[in-house]
Protein backbone atom coordinates (compact mmCIF):
# COMPACT_ATOMS: atom_id res chain seq x y z
CA UNK A 1 0.00 0.00 0.00
CA UNK A 2 1.21 3.48 -0.90
CA UNK A 3 -0.39 6.41 0.88
CA UNK A 4 0.44 10.09 0.50
CA UNK A 5 -1.33 12.13 3.20
CA UNK A 6 -1.27 15.90 2.55
CA UNK A 7 2.29 15.68 1.26
CA UNK A 8 4.00 18.89 0.28
CA UNK A 9 7.44 19.12 -1.27
CA UNK A 10 9.19 22.39 -1.84
CA UNK A 11 12.77 23.47 -2.24
CA UNK A 12 14.06 26.47 -0.30
CA UNK A 13 13.62 29.62 -2.34
CA UNK A 14 11.68 27.82 -5.07
CA UNK A 15 8.06 27.05 -5.87
CA UNK A 16 6.20 24.09 -4.43
CA UNK A 17 6.72 20.94 -6.51
CA UNK A 18 3.94 19.02 -4.72
CA UNK A 19 1.10 20.70 -2.78
CA UNK A 20 -1.00 19.00 -0.12
CA UNK A 21 -1.03 15.81 -2.18
CA UNK A 22 -3.11 12.87 -0.99
CA UNK A 23 -3.03 9.61 -2.90
CA UNK A 24 -3.88 6.04 -2.04
CA UNK A 25 -2.74 2.93 -3.94
CA UNK A 26 -3.78 -0.41 -2.49
CA UNK A 27 -1.40 -3.36 -2.15
CA UNK A 28 -1.16 -5.29 -5.42
CA UNK A 29 -2.78 -2.49 -7.37
CA UNK A 30 -1.36 -0.93 -10.55
CA UNK A 31 -1.81 2.72 -11.47
CA UNK A 32 -0.43 5.24 -13.89
CA UNK A 33 0.90 8.64 -12.96
CA UNK A 34 0.37 11.16 -15.72
CA UNK A 35 0.87 14.85 -16.25
CA UNK A 36 2.93 17.30 -18.23
CA UNK A 37 6.65 17.83 -17.72
CA UNK A 38 7.33 19.60 -14.42
CA UNK A 39 4.03 18.46 -12.89
CA UNK A 40 5.89 16.65 -10.09
CA UNK A 41 5.75 13.02 -11.28
CA UNK A 42 9.49 12.38 -10.87
CA UNK A 43 9.52 14.16 -7.51
CA UNK A 44 6.70 11.93 -6.30
CA UNK A 45 8.70 8.85 -7.28
CA UNK A 46 11.84 10.30 -5.64
CA UNK A 47 9.87 10.73 -2.39
CA UNK A 48 8.78 7.10 -2.63
CA UNK A 49 12.40 6.00 -3.07
CA UNK A 50 13.42 8.39 -0.30
CA UNK A 51 15.82 10.15 -2.64
CA UNK A 52 14.13 13.34 -1.43
CA UNK A 53 12.61 14.18 1.95
CA UNK A 54 8.97 15.16 2.36
CA UNK A 55 8.66 18.84 3.35
CA UNK A 56 5.26 18.39 5.06
CA UNK A 57 2.75 15.59 5.41
CA UNK A 58 3.06 11.82 5.76
CA UNK A 59 4.09 9.17 3.27
CA UNK A 60 3.31 5.57 4.23
CA UNK A 61 4.55 2.57 2.22
CA UNK A 62 3.45 -0.90 3.34
CA UNK A 63 3.18 0.27 6.92
CA UNK A 64 6.49 2.17 6.92
CA UNK A 65 6.39 5.91 7.53
CA UNK A 66 8.87 6.87 4.82
CA UNK A 67 8.80 10.54 5.76
CA UNK A 68 10.40 9.80 9.15
CA UNK A 69 12.52 6.81 8.14
CA UNK A 70 15.97 6.92 9.71
CA UNK A 71 18.85 7.30 7.26
CA UNK A 72 20.43 3.96 8.20
CA UNK A 73 17.18 2.14 7.41
CA UNK A 74 16.85 3.60 3.90
CA UNK A 75 18.93 0.93 2.09
CA UNK A 76 16.80 -1.90 3.52
CA UNK A 77 13.64 0.02 2.58
CA UNK A 78 14.89 0.53 -0.99
CA UNK A 79 15.58 -3.19 -1.32
CA UNK A 80 11.82 -3.74 -1.02
CA UNK A 81 11.25 -1.59 -4.10
CA UNK A 82 12.11 -2.09 -7.76
CA UNK A 83 12.70 0.98 -9.86
CA UNK A 84 12.92 1.51 -13.62
CA UNK A 85 14.36 4.73 -15.04
CA UNK A 86 13.74 6.41 -18.37
CA UNK A 87 17.50 6.60 -19.00
CA UNK A 88 17.88 2.95 -17.85
CA UNK A 89 20.88 3.77 -15.58
CA UNK A 90 22.78 0.73 -16.81
CA UNK A 91 26.50 0.27 -16.13
CA UNK A 92 27.90 0.34 -19.64
CA UNK A 93 31.17 -1.45 -18.77
CA UNK A 94 29.34 -4.43 -17.30
CA UNK A 95 27.45 -7.08 -19.20
CA UNK A 96 23.71 -7.59 -18.97
CA UNK A 97 24.06 -10.32 -16.35
CA UNK A 98 26.21 -8.17 -14.06
CA UNK A 99 23.83 -5.23 -14.36
CA UNK A 100 20.90 -7.33 -13.24
CA UNK A 101 22.95 -9.17 -10.61
CA UNK A 102 23.84 -5.90 -8.84
CA UNK A 103 20.44 -5.79 -7.11
CA UNK A 104 20.97 -9.27 -5.68
CA UNK A 105 24.61 -8.65 -4.70
CA UNK A 106 23.42 -5.63 -2.74
CA UNK A 107 20.93 -7.94 -1.03
CA UNK A 108 23.73 -10.33 -0.01
CA UNK A 109 22.68 -13.39 -2.05
CA UNK A 110 25.22 -16.10 -2.88
CA UNK A 111 26.66 -16.59 -6.37
CA UNK A 112 24.49 -19.66 -7.03
CA UNK A 113 21.28 -17.87 -5.99
CA UNK A 114 22.24 -14.88 -8.12
CA UNK A 115 22.89 -17.11 -11.16
CA UNK A 116 19.47 -18.74 -11.11
CA UNK A 117 17.48 -15.59 -10.27
CA UNK A 118 19.19 -13.41 -12.87
CA UNK A 119 18.65 -16.09 -15.55
CA UNK A 120 14.96 -16.27 -14.61
CA UNK A 121 14.55 -12.46 -14.66
CA UNK A 122 16.23 -12.20 -18.06
CA UNK A 123 13.96 -14.96 -19.40
CA UNK A 124 10.93 -13.03 -18.13
CA UNK A 125 11.89 -9.92 -20.07
CA UNK A 126 12.87 -11.94 -23.13
CA UNK A 127 16.64 -11.41 -22.90
CA UNK A 128 17.68 -14.90 -21.84
CA UNK A 129 20.21 -15.14 -24.67
CA UNK A 130 21.77 -11.68 -24.12
CA UNK A 131 23.25 -12.20 -20.64
CA UNK A 132 26.87 -11.83 -21.74
CA UNK A 133 26.31 -8.82 -24.00
CA UNK A 134 27.31 -5.29 -23.09
CA UNK A 135 24.42 -2.78 -22.88
CA UNK A 136 25.91 -0.73 -25.73
CA UNK A 137 25.23 -3.60 -28.13
CA UNK A 138 21.49 -3.62 -27.25
CA UNK A 139 18.66 -1.52 -28.72
CA UNK A 140 16.85 1.09 -26.59
CA UNK A 141 13.98 -1.30 -25.93
CA UNK A 142 16.35 -4.09 -24.93
CA UNK A 143 18.25 -1.78 -22.61
CA UNK A 144 14.97 -0.81 -20.96
CA UNK A 145 14.14 -4.48 -20.50
CA UNK A 146 17.51 -4.99 -18.79
CA UNK A 147 16.53 -2.14 -16.46
CA UNK A 148 13.22 -3.89 -15.78
CA UNK A 149 14.96 -7.20 -15.13
CA UNK A 150 17.20 -5.43 -12.60
CA UNK A 151 14.11 -3.91 -10.96
CA UNK A 152 12.16 -7.19 -10.63
CA UNK A 153 14.96 -9.72 -10.07
CA UNK A 154 14.53 -9.54 -6.26
CA UNK A 155 10.70 -9.80 -6.51
CA UNK A 156 10.03 -6.42 -4.92
CA UNK A 157 6.81 -5.54 -3.12
CA UNK A 158 6.54 -2.34 -5.13
CA UNK A 159 7.65 -1.55 -8.67
CA UNK A 160 8.13 2.09 -9.66
CA UNK A 161 8.85 3.28 -13.18
CA UNK A 162 9.70 6.81 -14.27
CA UNK A 163 8.78 7.31 -17.95
CA UNK A 164 9.93 3.80 -18.87
CA UNK A 165 8.73 4.18 -22.45
CA UNK A 166 9.93 7.75 -22.96
CA UNK A 167 12.38 7.00 -25.76
CA UNK A 168 10.66 3.98 -27.29
CA UNK A 169 8.33 3.60 -30.27
CA UNK A 170 4.72 2.53 -29.81
CA UNK A 171 5.15 -1.22 -30.24
CA UNK A 172 8.12 -1.34 -27.83
CA UNK A 173 6.20 0.82 -25.34
CA UNK A 174 3.29 -1.61 -25.49
CA UNK A 175 5.60 -4.52 -24.80
CA UNK A 176 7.22 -2.77 -21.82
CA UNK A 177 3.95 -1.70 -20.21
CA UNK A 178 2.49 -5.18 -20.74
CA UNK A 179 5.47 -6.53 -18.81
CA UNK A 180 4.57 -4.25 -15.90
CA UNK A 181 0.98 -5.49 -16.08
CA UNK A 182 2.26 -9.08 -15.86
CA UNK A 183 4.15 -8.28 -12.65
CA UNK A 184 1.04 -6.57 -11.30
CA UNK A 185 -0.94 -9.77 -12.02
CA UNK A 186 1.58 -11.62 -9.85
CA UNK A 187 0.76 -9.36 -6.89
CA UNK A 188 3.30 -6.56 -7.18
CA UNK A 189 2.11 -3.00 -6.52
CA UNK A 190 3.06 -1.01 -9.62
CA UNK A 191 3.16 2.75 -10.18
CA UNK A 192 4.23 3.95 -13.63
CA UNK A 193 4.83 7.59 -14.46
CA UNK A 194 4.11 8.24 -18.14
CA UNK A 195 2.98 10.99 -20.48
CA UNK A 196 2.08 8.49 -23.24
CA UNK A 197 -1.68 9.15 -23.52
CA UNK A 198 -2.21 6.41 -26.12
CA UNK A 199 -0.85 3.79 -23.71
CA UNK A 200 -2.86 5.26 -20.83
CA UNK A 201 -6.04 4.87 -22.88
CA UNK A 202 -5.11 1.37 -24.02
CA UNK A 203 -4.30 -0.02 -20.56
CA UNK A 204 -7.48 1.26 -18.88
CA UNK A 205 -5.80 1.38 -15.44
CA UNK A 206 -6.44 3.82 -12.57
CA UNK A 207 -4.74 7.14 -13.33
CA UNK A 208 -3.34 9.79 -10.98
CA UNK A 209 -3.01 12.98 -12.99
CA UNK A 210 -0.66 15.63 -11.64
CA UNK A 211 -0.60 19.26 -12.69
CA UNK A 212 1.47 21.96 -10.97
CA UNK A 213 2.02 19.69 -8.00
CA UNK A 214 -1.67 18.95 -7.40
CA UNK A 215 -3.62 15.79 -8.05
CA UNK A 216 -6.51 16.10 -10.50
CA UNK A 217 -9.28 13.55 -10.70
CA UNK A 218 -10.59 12.59 -14.17
CA UNK A 219 -13.81 14.44 -13.33
CA UNK A 220 -11.89 17.64 -12.62
CA UNK A 221 -10.00 17.24 -15.88
CA UNK A 222 -13.24 16.84 -17.84
CA UNK A 223 -14.73 19.92 -16.14
CA UNK B 1 28.46 -10.65 7.79
CA UNK B 2 28.52 -13.33 5.13
CA UNK B 3 31.96 -14.41 4.03
CA UNK B 4 30.90 -14.61 0.39
CA UNK B 5 30.05 -10.88 0.38
CA UNK B 6 33.54 -10.05 1.63
CA UNK B 7 35.11 -12.43 -0.89
CA UNK B 8 33.07 -10.86 -3.67
CA UNK B 9 34.20 -7.39 -2.59
CA UNK B 10 37.85 -8.56 -2.46
CA UNK B 11 37.51 -10.08 -5.95
CA UNK B 12 35.93 -6.87 -7.18
CA UNK B 13 38.84 -4.86 -5.75
CA UNK B 14 41.45 -7.13 -7.35
CA UNK B 15 39.67 -6.92 -10.71
CA UNK B 16 39.67 -3.13 -10.54
CA UNK B 17 43.38 -3.06 -9.71
CA UNK B 18 44.40 -5.54 -12.42
CA UNK B 19 42.29 -3.76 -15.04
CA UNK B 20 44.53 -0.70 -14.61
CA UNK B 21 47.99 -2.23 -14.11
CA UNK B 22 50.03 0.89 -14.90
CA UNK B 23 48.06 3.17 -12.57
CA UNK B 24 48.12 0.50 -9.85
CA UNK B 25 51.87 -0.01 -10.25
CA UNK B 26 52.57 3.72 -10.06
CA UNK B 27 50.52 4.11 -6.91
CA UNK B 28 52.14 1.10 -5.28
CA UNK B 29 55.67 2.27 -6.21
CA UNK B 30 54.98 5.79 -4.92
CA UNK B 31 53.78 4.31 -1.64
CA UNK B 32 56.72 1.89 -1.47
CA UNK B 33 59.25 4.69 -1.91
CA UNK B 34 57.51 6.81 0.72
CA UNK B 35 57.67 3.85 3.12
CA UNK B 36 61.21 2.76 2.21
CA UNK B 37 62.73 6.03 3.45
CA UNK B 38 61.80 5.75 7.16
CA UNK B 39 62.22 1.98 7.05
CA UNK B 40 65.72 2.42 5.59
CA UNK B 41 66.59 4.90 8.34
CA UNK B 42 65.20 2.50 10.91
CA UNK B 43 67.49 -0.20 9.51
CA UNK B 44 70.43 2.23 9.63
CA UNK B 45 69.73 2.92 13.32
CA UNK B 46 69.55 -0.80 13.97
CA UNK B 47 72.97 -1.14 12.41
CA UNK B 48 74.36 1.67 14.56
CA UNK B 49 73.00 -0.10 17.63
CA UNK B 50 74.71 -3.25 16.44
CA UNK B 51 77.93 -1.28 15.93
CA UNK B 52 77.71 0.08 19.45
CA UNK B 53 77.34 -3.45 20.75
CA UNK B 54 80.33 -4.44 18.63
CA UNK B 55 82.49 -1.84 20.29
CA UNK B 56 81.42 -2.55 23.80
CA UNK B 57 84.70 -4.29 24.66
CA UNK B 58 86.52 -1.07 23.88
CA UNK B 59 84.66 0.77 26.63
CA UNK B 60 87.46 0.60 29.18
CA UNK B 61 88.01 2.13 32.58
CA UNK B 62 91.53 2.44 33.93
CA UNK B 63 91.84 2.68 37.72
CA UNK B 64 95.36 3.83 38.65
CA UNK B 65 96.43 2.81 42.12
CA UNK B 66 98.57 4.61 44.69
CA UNK B 67 102.27 3.67 44.71
CA UNK B 68 101.93 2.36 48.27
CA UNK B 69 98.74 0.36 47.75
CA UNK B 70 98.64 -2.81 49.82
CA UNK B 71 97.96 -6.31 48.50
CA UNK B 72 94.83 -6.48 50.66
CA UNK B 73 93.48 -3.28 49.12
CA UNK B 74 94.19 -4.64 45.65
CA UNK B 75 92.32 -7.87 46.41
CA UNK B 76 89.35 -6.02 47.92
CA UNK B 77 89.20 -3.67 44.97
CA UNK B 78 89.34 -6.55 42.48
CA UNK B 79 86.42 -8.27 44.23
CA UNK B 80 84.41 -5.04 44.14
CA UNK B 81 85.06 -4.53 40.45
CA UNK B 82 84.24 -8.09 39.46
CA UNK B 83 80.97 -7.94 41.33
CA UNK B 84 79.78 -4.72 39.68
CA UNK B 85 76.98 -4.58 37.09
CA UNK B 86 78.04 -4.22 33.46
CA UNK B 87 81.61 -5.35 34.02
CA UNK B 88 82.77 -7.65 31.23
CA UNK B 89 86.31 -8.27 32.51
CA UNK B 90 88.80 -7.03 35.11
CA UNK B 91 92.53 -7.16 34.46
CA UNK B 92 95.17 -6.25 37.04
CA UNK B 93 98.32 -4.65 35.61
CA UNK B 94 101.12 -4.61 38.14
CA UNK B 95 103.88 -2.00 38.17
CA UNK B 96 106.36 -4.23 36.30
CA UNK B 97 103.82 -5.25 33.70
CA UNK B 98 102.88 -1.59 33.18
CA UNK B 99 106.50 -0.71 32.63
CA UNK B 100 107.01 -3.54 30.16
CA UNK B 101 103.91 -2.52 28.27
CA UNK B 102 104.93 1.12 28.25
CA UNK B 103 108.38 0.32 26.95
CA UNK B 104 106.92 -1.90 24.23
CA UNK B 105 104.36 0.68 23.07
CA UNK B 106 106.23 3.92 23.56
CA UNK B 107 109.77 2.76 22.74
CA UNK B 108 111.19 4.92 25.56
CA UNK B 109 113.29 2.27 27.33
CA UNK B 110 116.39 4.47 27.62
CA UNK B 111 114.51 7.42 29.13
CA UNK B 112 112.78 5.22 31.67
CA UNK B 113 116.09 3.62 32.74
CA UNK B 114 117.55 7.03 33.56
CA UNK B 115 114.86 7.51 36.26
CA UNK B 116 116.32 4.67 38.29
CA UNK B 117 112.98 3.45 39.62
CA UNK B 118 109.69 2.46 38.00
CA UNK B 119 107.41 5.55 38.06
CA UNK B 120 104.37 3.76 36.65
CA UNK B 121 101.56 2.82 39.04
CA UNK B 122 99.76 -0.49 39.18
CA UNK B 123 96.26 -0.35 37.70
CA UNK B 124 93.08 -2.19 36.97
CA UNK B 125 91.75 -2.24 33.37
CA UNK B 126 88.00 -2.79 33.50
CA UNK B 127 86.06 -3.57 30.34
CA UNK B 128 82.42 -2.51 30.46
CA UNK B 129 79.34 -3.22 28.45
CA UNK B 130 78.12 0.33 27.77
CA UNK B 131 74.63 -0.92 26.92
CA UNK B 132 74.18 -2.62 30.31
CA UNK B 133 73.60 0.72 32.05
CA UNK B 134 72.83 4.27 31.08
CA UNK B 135 75.78 6.62 30.54
CA UNK B 136 75.01 8.53 33.75
CA UNK B 137 74.90 5.27 35.77
CA UNK B 138 78.25 4.27 34.31
CA UNK B 139 79.73 7.66 35.19
CA UNK B 140 78.47 7.32 38.75
CA UNK B 141 79.97 3.83 38.98
CA UNK B 142 83.35 5.07 37.76
CA UNK B 143 83.28 7.97 40.21
CA UNK B 144 82.48 5.50 43.01
CA UNK B 145 85.42 3.28 42.07
CA UNK B 146 87.65 6.35 41.95
CA UNK B 147 86.89 7.02 45.65
CA UNK B 148 87.86 3.54 46.84
CA UNK B 149 90.92 3.11 49.15
CA UNK B 150 94.06 2.59 47.11
CA UNK B 151 92.73 4.21 43.97
CA UNK B 152 94.62 7.32 42.87
CA UNK B 153 92.55 8.17 39.82
CA UNK B 154 90.06 6.76 37.35
CA UNK B 155 90.12 7.35 33.63
CA UNK B 156 87.34 6.35 31.37
CA UNK B 157 86.65 6.50 27.67
CA UNK B 158 82.88 6.41 28.18
CA UNK B 159 82.30 9.91 26.87
CA UNK B 160 82.12 8.76 23.28
CA UNK B 161 79.64 6.05 24.29
CA UNK B 162 77.44 8.66 25.94
CA UNK B 163 77.66 10.88 22.87
CA UNK B 164 76.88 8.02 20.52
CA UNK B 165 73.91 6.96 22.63
CA UNK B 166 72.63 10.54 22.65
CA UNK B 167 73.00 10.73 18.87
CA UNK B 168 71.18 7.43 18.50
CA UNK B 169 68.35 8.64 20.72
CA UNK B 170 68.11 11.80 18.63
CA UNK B 171 68.20 9.75 15.43
CA UNK B 172 65.43 7.48 16.70
CA UNK B 173 63.24 10.45 17.56
CA UNK B 174 63.92 12.01 14.16
CA UNK B 175 63.05 8.74 12.38
CA UNK B 176 59.76 8.49 14.29
CA UNK B 177 58.86 12.05 13.34
CA UNK B 178 59.79 11.39 9.72
CA UNK B 179 57.89 8.10 9.75
CA UNK B 180 54.82 9.89 11.12
CA UNK B 181 54.97 12.56 8.42
CA UNK B 182 55.52 10.02 5.67
CA UNK B 183 52.67 7.87 7.01
CA UNK B 184 50.40 10.88 6.60
CA UNK B 185 51.84 11.25 3.10
CA UNK B 186 51.09 7.60 2.36
CA UNK B 187 47.52 8.03 3.59
CA UNK B 188 47.09 11.07 1.34
CA UNK B 189 48.55 9.24 -1.69
CA UNK B 190 46.16 6.34 -1.14
CA UNK B 191 43.24 8.66 -0.41
CA UNK B 192 43.81 10.52 -3.65
CA UNK B 193 44.10 7.30 -5.63
CA UNK B 194 40.87 5.96 -4.18
CA UNK B 195 39.18 9.31 -4.81
CA UNK B 196 40.02 8.86 -8.51
CA UNK B 197 38.67 5.30 -8.46
CA UNK B 198 35.48 6.58 -6.85
CA UNK B 199 35.11 9.23 -9.54
CA UNK B 200 35.50 6.54 -12.21
CA UNK B 201 32.84 4.39 -10.55
CA UNK B 202 30.42 7.13 -9.59
CA UNK B 203 27.65 5.70 -11.81
CA UNK B 204 28.01 2.27 -10.22
CA UNK B 205 27.89 3.78 -6.73
CA UNK B 206 24.79 5.82 -7.59
CA UNK B 207 22.96 2.82 -9.08
CA UNK B 208 23.96 0.59 -6.17
CA UNK B 209 22.65 3.22 -3.77
CA UNK B 210 19.34 3.37 -5.69
CA UNK B 211 18.85 -0.39 -5.46
CA UNK B 212 19.49 -0.40 -1.72
CA UNK B 213 23.22 -0.79 -1.17
CA UNK B 214 24.41 0.07 2.32
CA UNK B 215 27.39 2.31 2.98
CA UNK B 216 29.38 -0.77 3.99
CA UNK B 217 28.57 -2.56 0.71
CA UNK B 218 29.75 0.41 -1.36
CA UNK B 219 32.75 1.12 0.83
CA UNK B 220 34.10 -2.43 1.07
CA UNK B 221 35.72 -2.88 -2.38
CA UNK B 222 37.54 0.46 -2.02
CA UNK B 223 38.82 -0.52 1.42
CA UNK B 224 40.15 -3.79 -0.02
CA UNK B 225 41.82 -1.84 -2.82
CA UNK B 226 43.63 0.31 -0.25
CA UNK B 227 44.52 -2.72 1.84
CA UNK B 228 45.93 -4.69 -1.12
CA UNK B 229 47.88 -1.78 -2.55
CA UNK B 230 49.27 -0.93 0.87
CA UNK B 231 50.36 -4.53 1.49
CA UNK B 232 52.10 -4.78 -1.89
CA UNK B 233 53.77 -1.38 -1.30
CA UNK B 234 55.04 -2.71 2.05
CA UNK B 235 56.54 -5.76 0.33
CA UNK B 236 58.24 -3.58 -2.28
CA UNK B 237 59.56 -1.23 0.45
CA UNK B 238 61.05 -4.30 2.18
CA UNK B 239 62.70 -5.34 -1.10
CA UNK B 240 64.06 -1.80 -1.67
CA UNK B 241 65.67 -1.81 1.79
CA UNK B 242 67.08 -5.31 1.22
CA UNK B 243 68.61 -4.19 -2.10
CA UNK B 244 70.11 -1.06 -0.45
CA UNK B 245 71.65 -3.20 2.33
CA UNK B 246 73.10 -5.60 -0.26
CA UNK B 247 74.58 -2.76 -2.30
CA UNK B 248 76.16 -1.12 0.79
CA UNK B 249 77.40 -4.38 2.31
CA UNK B 250 80.72 -4.52 0.41
CA UNK B 251 81.86 -0.90 1.06
CA UNK B 252 80.87 -1.15 4.74
CA UNK B 253 82.84 -4.37 5.21
CA UNK B 254 85.91 -2.82 3.57
CA UNK B 255 85.58 0.26 5.80
CA UNK B 256 85.34 -1.95 8.88
CA UNK B 257 88.47 -3.82 7.79
CA UNK B 258 90.36 -0.52 7.64
CA UNK B 259 89.46 -0.02 11.32
CA UNK B 260 90.68 -3.50 12.10
CA UNK B 261 87.27 -4.92 12.79
CA UNK B 262 84.49 -6.69 10.92
CA UNK B 263 80.94 -5.52 10.46
CA UNK B 264 77.95 -7.01 8.68
CA UNK B 265 75.03 -4.76 7.73
CA UNK B 266 71.58 -5.97 8.77
CA UNK B 267 68.36 -5.43 6.86
CA UNK B 268 64.90 -6.15 8.24
CA UNK B 269 64.30 -9.53 9.80
CA UNK B 270 61.18 -11.46 8.86
CA UNK B 271 59.22 -10.21 11.87
CA UNK B 272 60.06 -6.60 11.09
CA UNK B 273 59.26 -7.18 7.40
CA UNK B 274 55.85 -8.62 8.22
CA UNK B 275 55.18 -5.71 10.54
CA UNK B 276 56.08 -3.33 7.72
CA UNK B 277 53.61 -5.06 5.38
CA UNK B 278 50.88 -5.00 8.01
CA UNK B 279 51.48 -1.32 8.82
CA UNK B 280 51.54 -0.43 5.15
CA UNK B 281 48.30 -2.32 4.50
CA UNK B 282 46.76 -0.47 7.43
CA UNK B 283 47.85 2.89 6.01
CA UNK B 284 46.34 1.96 2.63
CA UNK B 285 43.10 0.94 4.30
CA UNK B 286 43.03 4.16 6.31
CA UNK B 287 43.60 6.35 3.25
CA UNK B 288 40.78 4.55 1.43
CA UNK B 289 38.49 4.81 4.40
CA UNK B 290 38.97 8.57 4.62
CA UNK B 291 38.43 9.10 0.89
CA UNK B 292 35.42 6.82 0.53
CA UNK B 293 33.89 8.08 3.78
CA UNK B 294 33.87 11.65 2.49
CA UNK B 295 32.30 10.55 -0.79
CA UNK B 296 29.62 8.48 0.89
CA UNK B 297 28.74 11.34 3.23
CA UNK B 298 27.92 13.24 0.05
CA UNK B 299 26.07 10.33 -1.63
CA UNK B 300 23.96 9.43 1.40
CA UNK B 301 23.26 13.01 2.56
Amino acid sequence: MIEFINVTKHYPGRHHVLRELSLHLRKGEMALLTGPSGAGKSTLLKLLLRLEDVSRGTLMVNGVDVSTLRRRHIPAYRRRIGVVFQDHKLLMDRDVFSNVALTLQVGGLTGRQIQSRVRAALEKVGLGDRAQDLPATLSGGEQQRVGIARAIVHTPEILLADEPTGNLDNSLSTGILDLFRDFHHHGTTVLVATHDQAQVNRLGLPVFHLEQGRLHTPEEDKA
Amino acid sequence: MNLHIRLEAAKNALNTLTKQPVATLMTVLALAIVLALPVGLFAALNNLQQLLGHWRDQAQISLFLHQDVSAAEVQKLQALLEGSTGVVSVRYVGKEAALTEFERNAGMTAAIQTLGENPLPASFVVELNPLAQSPSELQTLVAYWGQQPGVASAQSDLHWVARLQAILALGKRAVWILAGLLAVGAILVMGNTIRLHIAQRRDEIDVASLVGATRAFIRRPFLYQGLFQGAVAGMIAWIIVAIAVTVLQGPVERLAELYGTSFHLLGLNSGQGLMLIAASALLGWLGSRLAVGRHLDHTFS
